[in-house]
Parts: C-alpha cells; structure tokens; sequence
C-alpha cells in the first residue's frame, strides 16, 4: 500500500516545487505593456536619436547627425555578432568636440577613458544562447546586395532606433518572429545575388523551387535547416 | 547503494514529471535576459579584433621539453584553443593532450595571485618591491656557494640571463632536475655516438626494437616520433615497419606493438647481448663478449622463450635498418648504463648507425642549447641541503618534494635551507615549504625563447610570446623576475632593459643576421619573428662516431630474489600527467589512461597470475611496501605486466597544489628507495622493491572499460587458426 501511495506523493511534491521554482524565478516577460523590451538602466544614456536622427534644418542644435548605424557598430558586417563598438571609438569624435566636453554623460565618457576601463553596458538584445543569429550575413544581403538603407535593415530587428535614446528593444525576437520574414517569399533572383540552385543560401524555411514559368522569379522560404540557427 | 526502493522505472518517472513541470512553468517566456547581462567592449581595439572572429598567434608549448610549436585561437581577447603550429618540424601542426591542456594551465582557478610571504602556516600577500628588497636583504653578506638555485630544463635567453645572474651571485650551485629525463640514455649515447641525442629515423626504419622507450606516449618528443611512426607503418618500401617492444610494463607504445615481450625487469641489456650473439654476425671483441650468451642462458635469465628471441632475430635479420631504442625501462637500473651500452651496441651490429640514427645538429648559438635537467642534480642538492650549506635557495620549473624519491628525505632536507624561495604556478608541495612564494606568468602570457633538446630538421628557437593579456595584475614571467634580481646586482649593465621583454628583442635584433633577418630593418624582422613564433637556424651536423666501446661492457649477474621484498616497483610514467607538474589540469585528469582507461586515481597494476597467488581482484586496496614507505591503493588486473612487477602512475598523489590535484590518488615517489645508476649516479627508478599485502578493503574502479574488462570475454577480435590444423576443403 505504501509502495503505491509513494511515488504519485513524490511526484505531484516534486512537480510543485519544480513549478514554485520556476515560477519565482520567472524570467523578464517578452513584451511590456507598450509592446517593448523592457527599459534598461545604461551606465551612460546613449542618445542614439541625437546620432543617428534626422537633421533638423531649423536648428543644428537639436535634430541628429544622421550618422551611419555602421560607423559606430563596424562589427555588425564583419562578424556574427555585432559587438558594442570600442571606447576608443566614441573618443575618435568626442575628443575633439569641445562643445559638449561639459556635459554630464560626456565627462562620465572622459572618466571611463582615463581610467582605461570598458564601459559595462547591459545587453539590449539578448538571444538565448542556443540561437545564432548572424549579423554579417543579413548586412550583405540588405545593404550589400540589395542596398536597401541601413536604418531600414537594421530596423527590421532592432526597430525604429534613431528615434530612442537608451535602445529598448522593440521586437519580440522569438523563433515565431523570425519566421514571420523567413516564411514570405522572397525573390532569389540573381539580382538579389543568390544563386537560384547554390547550395548558399536559402532564405525561408525551405529549399527554393523552380517554377515552370519562367517568366516568374524562384521563390525561396528561408533556411531549410535547423542548425543555421540552431548550432 | 541505493536501497530505498526506487528503481530505474521509478527513476525514469520522476525525471519526466519534473522536465514537463520546469516545461510548463517556462511556457511563454523564453531565456532572453534583455537588460540583464553585462556586454563589454574593448576600450582600445585594433583592426583585427572583430568579435566573435578568431585570431591566430604563434608560440610554443611550455608543457613539456619536446618544444613543439602552438597556434592559439585569441577571441574576444581570450584564448581558447591550442594546435600545433604546421611550420614547426617538430610537431608539424599537431599538438598531444597534454598540450591542448595547456589552456588549464592559464584559466587554472588555483593559480597564485600575488607574491606570498611566510607568517607561520599562512602566506601573506606583499607587493613585488618588499619581495625583491626582502632578496636582497636576505642575500647580504651570503657567500656565492651558500646561494642555490633548483631548475627544470631551462634554455634560450633565459638560461643566458640566469648564467649572468648565477655569476654576479658568484655560485655555481645551478642543480638542473628533472624527475623523468632520459639520464643514463644520454649518457650511454654520448658514449656510443659522441652525441646525447642523436636524431632517430623512426620513419627510415623497417623494423624497431625498443626496450622499454614509450616514444609514443612519453619518451622525449611523443608528437614527433609519432608523425614517424605513422610513416613507418606506411612503410619505406611498401613494407610495413614491425615494432617489437621490449619491457616489464606495458607502455602506450608497447600496447601498439606487433610483439610485446615481458623481459624481467633489469634484463633488457642480456636480451640485447643474446640477441647480437643469436644474430651471429658479429666479430672480433664483440663476438668474445656475447659468446656466453647463449640462447637457452639468455632465455633463463630474460624469461623471453627461445622462440621469441628467434623470431626476434630473423626479423632484424630480414630486415634492414632497423632501429633499435633504450628507453627510460632500461635505463631505471643500478647497471642501467651497461643495459644502453649493450641496447647500443646492438644497433652498431646491425649497422644502423648513421642510417636510422643519425646525426643532430648543433645550434649556432651554444649559450641558447639546453641545460638538460636529470635526477642525479636532485641528489647533489639534496646532499648540500642536508649538509646545511645553504643560505638562500632558489626553486623553479620543477617540485622536488613531490617528486624526490621518498628515501631522500627531501622535505625534511629542504627546510634546513635558510631562506627559500620558489617562482611557482601554483602553491605545490616545493612551494608550500618556500618562504617567499613568487607567482608566475602562465605560459601563455610570457614572454621567452625556448630551444628544444631533441632537435630535428635543423636548429630552431621557438619563440614564446603572450597569446593575451595577463589575467592577474600582479603575477610576473620568469624572465622578469631573474632580470630584476640582476639589475640588484648589475644594475649599470642592465638598466636599459625595462623588462624581459626588452631584453628579448635587442637582443633577437643584435644578432638579426644570424637569425636571418639580415637586411630587414628591426620592426620588420622582429614582428615577422612573432608572426612565425620559430626562428629557423642552418645548424652543422654534429659528427657521430659510432663505436660502442666494448672493454667497459659488463652485465651484472641477474639480481636475485629478494625474500622481504619480491616484487620490483616499476614506476609508470604516463603520456598527459608525467612527473605530475600538471596534474591540477582536470582534463589530464580525466581523460583516461589509454592501458587501463582508468580516471582520477592511481591504481596498481598487477599480473593476473600474482593477483590469483596473493588472492587478489579488481578493487581491493592494497598496501605496497617498500623499505623506505608504504602507499595504499586499488588494484587494476593487467596482463602487460611481468609477474614480478607491480606498476603505479607517477603524477597523482598531491597533498597540495589545487583543487583538481589534491587529494586524488597516491605518489608512489614517496615509497621510491634512493637506489643509483652506477655511472652516472642517476636515480634508478626501477629499483626499488616492494611486497604487497591486502588491506581487506574493496573499491569499485573508476574506469571507462566495460565490466569485461580487456579479455573482451574470452573473444579476440579476429580470431585464427594454424594452417596445418585445418581442413580447408571442409571450409570452403
């Protein structure tokens, strides 16, 4: 009697806990109210709006400098992963700007640099660490080969961030949501400079397929293997 | 065991149950942690440095003396991977084990921090000016000869700077030990060949006769001799190189033989001498000094059967070169000398000198070349310490307490020292007895020149260079160290420098020429230098003479049995842990033995006919005595082992060191008698004698092997049948 009783006691026990667990140790939800990524407290407010925005014609003191997403993240078309750009980076400009030397976010900029210490930002857009998401690779493919502009490719993942000062992150990155883009039909015409048969690159899900009308461009569903991401 | 009811079904349920609960409960969310970690970037990054791209830097592998040449992979500013560097002609691209492992060495968590000065029991930590000032405090008034100083093999311009230091302190007392170094063979080769090491053609060889030399697990230059080795097998002709290994323990290399014999141990030299005289070819004065051994004596005294030594000797017969080896089971004797003296002599029999032995050659600058460390260094220092004749002792790149053979005493002897101090890695047993503890740079953050002992193709210095930063602020390369300890005493002639690394380059750049960098301005030569991580040399040959002296060669008789103690203690030397310097890299400790694929422990490998006369089996605990100690530990049943002969791995057994060393296994150094080699006066590590008896305790083996153990249940894996036993019609 004992005997039968034991286990399903030790069971539903073990399932509680393990729930109760889980459950306290609940990680940061996808979305918030507003539909972002959560705000994160930065060691120095990056305006990236004040980088990256729009000119404005009425006041060179206000609007942004139009700056090239790709000059400060240099590494986001050269590897994988895109890094944060070095320190020495921000120095290259800010060293020789002495109209804004006196402000706040600049002198804590000047301390770290003195010190010869990194600046320890907080990871905006984290992927689990199973997935890989490759940089380099949608770089070439949206502005390299289709020149589309550089704020609109980065934006398809990181959102609209000429707008913000500290980046949120504005897409839900979840497997779903990648699949969202990877499962409409992209052209792979060589304009697109993919190889129609290439074993290179398949965009969507799976293999690219030859329509018998010519005058119609393959299709491709993104890539038909689990270990392009899942590696 | 487990005895509370559940079994493996039950088992299996609660593990599902609790996988779909943390299922559940994590639906919905998955592990993005926005906000939460920290990403750091460089302040100051070159070109190069991409994230998440690999780089690539030369340097060489301090994990052992071969001098194989390493190419790390550095990303993000951190090295994680090793192989061989393909340029070098030493390990051409490969790299052991035991080198991969060197990663541990630098991430190791018990590496020490910060210069340690003896209160009592405890280091305390102090900054590197007391240290210094405290040396020089200490050496006031000390006269040169009451200053020593302990090494491993040290070479390049860091054996010229110590010379230069050694010097200024006016001693000689510079003891370089090693506690596994092929001693007596280099002995006995300068007096065979005129060289210590000659360069073996294992790959021109159509047959090898090695006693006891694992050249594939352990023996001098492992990566090297196995490229040859594969060669080899592939064979010069079409023909298939056979390899008959001769030795009382079965090494790795022994495991690859095409014919293993069991000799007694301390017979190798008889079996060499029956082997020339079954050869028959020799004349003159050889043939007078094997003409007593014959067959039968030879077999009595070997307990190598008639018919294998026969068979032996055909092979050489039919085939030539060959090559024949001394290795470290032949020389670990009392008369171990006259083993390689008579190992030797047979390859000049059979002609293979200047064929597959062949000469090395000599590196152009001598005050680079190898102080080559052996064990007979460990006993004159040990004899000055227990002589108290030291004031100030300096200890490095080697750990005599651990290592030093139990009758030394060395521990004892040791602290008779006035004031020691040890440049060390970690806190091992040598440095725990130091009372000034300087903490190293890793391997791979040091800077150094390094020329290897065995040489191959030419001469070569590897360059060691920084593969990232240092990890800890206040560690320091050895170089620095013995730089800033000169500049006490020279501080004129060497002021210029500002560290090693200075020193380093002007003088690589001095002699450019030399080094083949005439022409080229400084900063060229010196980054293609790094680049490269080896400065290739023209070395001349060195001259082999060939003649294996006869009138000295005399055989003792064969050591008779010892009523007390009657087994001999072969002392296993293993390809990943050594001499033990190493065993706090817990991939050496985890990769199993290659014989008996046990993990993180010793054993003792016994006969499985001892094991049945003394009633033994796998697991039991016993105690193995000799006169100078005594050491517990599990038995492994091993059939490639002499009967008379027990076996237990050198390396384990640390009472200090780190967490993944401490605590794991047994030191059979510590039982090991102070027996010498007559000649040469080096350790004899074969010697000692030792009973066995069983404690009465009885432990599960750790091992990978299946519960069949290495009798595959009785099967082989192609089994066979004599010709003349068969009847091929009913076959077929």
């Amino acid at each position: 009697m004992y005997r039968y009783l034991r286990l399903p006691i030790l069971l539903v026990g073990l399932f509680l806990a393990v729930s109760a667990y889980a459950a306290n140790n609940s990680q940061p939800a996808l979305t918030t109210e507003d539909g972002l990524g959560p705000q994160v407290q930065q060691p120095i407010e990056f305006p990236h709006n004040r980088h990256a925005g729009l000119h404005d014609a009425s006041d060179p003191n206000k609007g942004g400098m139009e700056i090239n997403c790709q000059y400060c993240h240099t590494y986001a078309r050269r590897s994988a992963v895109a890094g944060i750009p070095p320190l020495q980076k921000c120095m290259g400009c800010h060293n020789s700007i002495d109209s804004v030397k006196d402000r706040p976010r600049i002198k804590e900029l000047f301390k770290y640099w003195e010190a010869k210490k990194p600046i320890p930002w907080k990871k905006v857009h984290d992927l689990p660490d199973f997935v890989r998401f490759n940089h380099e690779r949608h770089v070439k493919r949206f502005v390299e080969q289709q020149n589309r502009p550089v704020q609109e490719a980065c934006g398809y993942c990181h959102g609209d961030v000429k707008e913000m000062t500290v980046a949120r992150r504005q897409k839900p990155l979840a497997m779903g949501w990648c699949a969202s883009c990877h499962e409409k039909d992209h052209p792979v015409t060589a304009e697109g400079g993919t190889p129609v048969d290439g074993q290179a690159y398949w965009y969507s899900f799976q293999k690219p397929v030859k329509t018998s009308d010519s005058a119609l461009a393959p299709k491709a569903k993104g890539p038909n293997d689990c270990w392009q991401c899942h590696k | 065991m487990i005895d509370s009811g559940i079994d493996r079904r039950d088992f299996l349920k609660v593990l599902g149950w609790s996988g779909a609960a943390v299922a559940l409960s994590g639906c919905g969310n998955t592990s993005i942690e926005d906000g939460k970690e920290t990403v750091v970037s460089y302040v100051e990054a070159n070109d190069y440095m991409v994230p998440g791209i690999g780089v690539y830097f030369n340097s060489t592998c301090a994990q052992c003396d071969a001098g194989c040449s390493i190419n790390g992979r550095i990303r993000e500013g951190r090295v994680l991977k090793l192989e061989g560097n393909p340029d070098s002609a030493i390990n051409k691209g490969k790299l052991c084990g035991l080198g991969q492992a060197g990663v541990q060495h630098h991430y190791n968590p018990d590496r020490v921090r910060e210069p340690l000065l003896r209160k009592g029991n405890k280091g305390e930590a102090i900054s590197w000016d007391k240290a210094y000032a405290l040396i020089a405090e200490k050496m006031a008034g000390v006269q040169g000869d009451e200053i020593a100083l302990l090494s491993g093999g040290v070479s390049g311009h860091l054996k010229v700077l110590l010379g230069n230091y050694l010097d200024s302190l006016n001693t000689k007392n510079h003891f370089v030990y090693e506690a596994v170094a092929p001693g007596v063979v280099r002995a006995a080769n300068q007096k065979a060949y005129g060289v210590e090491m000659p360069r073996y053609r294992l790959d021109k060889a159509k047959v090898i006769l090695s006693f006891g030399a694992d050249f594939l697990g352990a023996w001098v230059s492992p990566v090297h001799f196995s490229q040859q080795y594969a060669q080899f097998r592939k064979g010069v002709d079409g023909q298939r190189g056979v390899l008959v290994q001769v030795e009382s323990k079965m090494t790795l290399t022994g495991a690859n033989a095409d014919r293993w014999l069991a000799v007694k141990p301390g017979t190798e030299g008889v079996l060499a001498l029956g082997i020339i005289n079954a050869l028959g070819t020799a004349a003159g004065e050889v043939a007078d000094l094997v003409k007593e051994y014959s067959l039968v004596r030879v077999s009595r005294e070997t307990g190598v059967s008639v018919s294998q030594i026969e068979k032996v000797t055909a092979l050489l017969k039919m085939r030539s070169p060959s090559l024949v080896l001394a290795g470290s089971a032949a020389e670990g004797y009392a008369h171990g000398s006259q083993n390689a003296a008579a190992i030797n002599l047979l390859n000049q029999v059979l002609g293979n000198v200047g064929k597959t032995i062949e000469a090395p050659v000599s590196v152009p600058f001598p005050q680079m070349v190898p102080s080559k460390g052996n064990t007979a260094a460990l006993k004159k220092f040990n004899d000055g310490l227990s002589a108290g004749k030291y004031k100030v002792v300096f200890s490095f790149g080697a750990n005599p307490v651990f290592t030093a053979p139990g009758a030394f005493k060395f521990k004892d002897n040791f602290a008779k020292a006035g004031f020691k101090v040890a440049f060390a890695h970690y806190l091992d047993e040598t440095a725990l007895q130091a009372d000034l503890v300087l903490p190293l740079d890793s391997a791979l953050e040091d800077w150094g020149t390094q020329v290897p002992e065995y040489l191959t193709e030419g001469a070569q210095i590897n360059i060691q260079q920084p593969l990232m930063e240092k990890l800890h602020a206040n560690t320091r390369g050895v170089g620095d160290i013995v730089l800033a300890l000169l500049k006490q005493k020279k501080s004129e002639e060497y002021k210029s420098y500002e560290d090693y690394y200075a020193y380093l380059r002007s003088a690589l750049l001095q002699n450019k020429g030399a080094l083949g960098g005439g022409g080229a301005d400084d900063d060229t030569f010196w980054t293609d230098t790094l680049s490269r991580g080896i400065v290739k040399l023209a070395g001349s040959a060195v001259g082999l003479t060939g003649h294996q002296n006869v009138a000295g060669l005399k055989l003792p008789a064969v050591a008779e049995e010892n009523e007390h103690y009657p087994l001999y203690l072969i002392p296993g030397v293993t390809a990943s842990l050594r001499d033990g310097r190493h065993t706090n890299q817990p991939w050496l400790q985890e990769s199993p033995d290659p014989l008996t694929t046990i993990v993180w422990d010793s054993w003792v490998e016994i006969h499985p006919k001892k094991a049945t006369e003394l009633g033994i089996v796998e697991g039991d605990i016993v105690e193995v005595t000799s006169r100078t100690g005594s050491v517990k530990a599990q038995v492994y049943i091993f059939p490639g082992i002499h009967p008379e002969a027990v076996s237990i791995p050198v390396g384990r057994g640390h009472d200090a060191m780190g967490r993944y060393a401490k605590g794991y296994g047994v030191n059979p150094f510590q039982i090991m008698d102070a027996v010498f080699e007559v000649e040469t006066g080096e350790l004899a590590m074969h010697e000692t004698r030792v009973k066995i008896h069983k404690t009465g305790q009885r432990v599960l083996v750790v091992k990978d092997e299946g519960a069949a153990g290495a009798l595959q249940m009785g099967r082989k894996i192609a089994s066979r049948v004599s010709t003349d036993q068969i009847d091929l019609s009913k076959e077929v």
